[in-house]
């Protein structure tokens, strides 16, 4: 949770006068993690994964000024950026016109968070940090393949050779554990999942 | 109250990135109504913050950090105005028909993807019209619909599945009544037939990931539901 902050802290003082110091400390903690982050969601691209980097640390750089602790952890908020410059990125190998459409217009990256609403999203940000690690091993290896690979729900089926279902139920008892809010239709599914078992 | 939301499964996708355009429009759109489902994709993120500090450390190149200082310096200032260029285009698409009519209800985020020219609109119905918007995605196509006031949408079956978020108004269908922010997902094979309440047109935004199946005297028609992602 220290050293959380002291990234948060960071990151202020790159937004409030750019702090070159400040940058180069988050340089050398998250450009590492983002390589190796990127580089399993990028497949056969990985030897571009540096521009990579290059482009989300440029972009951590410019968009500090907008960064709130109250609203996310320095991580998160890096976790974002890295996610939208894959997806951009991703866009641009596939297609010969990309669309003028940029994943933050998507992900309305610039939305506002009521304090209420940040505040209990803070709260759930430290349930989420340490349950993570404690989560049973069928349900990581689907977040996993999730958040690193950037597999749809149908791809970690076919990846795992399991059926939908069984990743959804994984999907939805992984968040239950992260204590992380179901909604009411959700709920039920769950109720009926756990009167079958 | 909102009844409808994306499941937990869609909402990481969302998160994670791997969700196309088109429907991760949908779900951002969701949020704007629902508190609770943006909080659980706040969560989520954190999910992806923390995925990302538990990464393998991988080696950087010794030079990546003065490439980036270099990059700060040389092109900021162009980055700069190419950002007030989108913001430009942007304010252009509120010169827009559609957003003149829907500016008081429709949430600020769905404006932006209104293109500065007039939609174009077709009827599949007397009482239903459509207006496909470009997001640059070959497997989803993202419109808006329009339901009239007490109007009966065609009896479709879907061959894939379809998104639909209601923006104002409500429609119901055999199942349920729907209201803003609701988000209704429709598998391959589900028919229905919505119909718009009795006292005010409904406005839905509608990600279709296949053709839609007219059914009965009414499949005739199918020929010109052309399906165009784009």
């Amino acid at each position: 949770m220290e050293e959380a902050q002291n990234w948060s802290a960071c990151l202020e003082r790159v937004g409030s006068h750019g702090d070159r110091e400040a940058f180069s400390a988050l340089f050398a903690h998250f450009a590492p993690l983002l390589k190796s982050f990127l580089a399993a969601g990028a497949g056969q691209n990985s030897e571009n994964i540096e521009e990579l980097v290059q482009e989300t640390m440029v972009k951590v750089w410019r968009k500090a000024s907008n960064y709130n602790r109250s609203q996310s952890n320095a991580n998160t908020w890096i976790y974002t950026i890295a996610r939208n410059t894959r997806i951009d990125w991703i866009r641009k190998q596939i297609r010969q016109n990309p669309n003028q459409l940029h994943a933050d217009d998507i992900y309305d990256a610039e939305a506002t968070v009521t304090p209420h609403s940040s505040l209990i999203a803070l709260r759930n940000k430290r349930d989420v940090s340490a349950e993570i690690k404690k989560l049973p091993p069928a349900q990581s290896e689907v977040l996993a393949l999730m958040y690193f690979q950037g597999h749809s729900g149908q791809q970690v089926s076919e990846a795992l050779n399991i059926p939908l279902g069984t990743v959804k139920s994984r999907v939805r008892l992984a968040l239950k554990r992260l204590k992380i809010a179901l909604a009411e239709n959700e709920l039920e599914l769950e109720a009926q999942e756990e009167a079958h078992a | 109250m909102i009844g409808r939301h994306p499941d937990s499964a869609l909402l990481v996708e969302y998160a994670s990135g791997s969700l196309e355009l088109a429907p991760s429009i949908a779900i951002t759109t969701h949020i704007q109504f629902c508190d609770q489902c943006r909080r659980t994709v706040e969560s989520l993120q954190a999910v992806g913050g923390e995925m990302l500090e538990e990464a393998a450390s991988a080696p950087v190149s010794d030079n990546l950090l003065d490439n980036v200082f270099a990059r700060i310096d040389s092109d900021s200032k162009d980055e700069q105005s190419l950002s007030n260029v989108q913001h430009e285009v942007r304010k252009a698409g509120g010169e827009n028909e559609v957003l003149s009519e829907l500016a008081s209800t429709v949430p600020a985020y769905v404006r932006k993807f209104l293109p500065a020219e007039p939609l174009k609109w077709r009827f599949l119905s007397p009482s239903l019209k459509t207006a496909t918007i470009s997001v640059g995605e070959d497997v989803n196509e993202l419109s808006f619909l329009k339901i009239k006031a007490g109007g009966k949408a065609p009896v479709h079956t879907h061959k894939g599945t379809e998104i639909t978020v209601v923006l104002k108004g409500c429609f119901s269908d055999e199942e349920d009544l729907y209201q803003p922010g609701d988000f209704i997902v429709r598998h391959a094979g589900e028919t229905h037939q919505p119909i718009a309440a009795q006292n005010e047109e409904c406005i839905c935004l509608s990600v279709l990931s296949a053709p839609i199946q007219l059914t009965g005297i009414k499949s005739m028609l199918n020929p010109f539901l052309s399906f165009a992602p784009s």
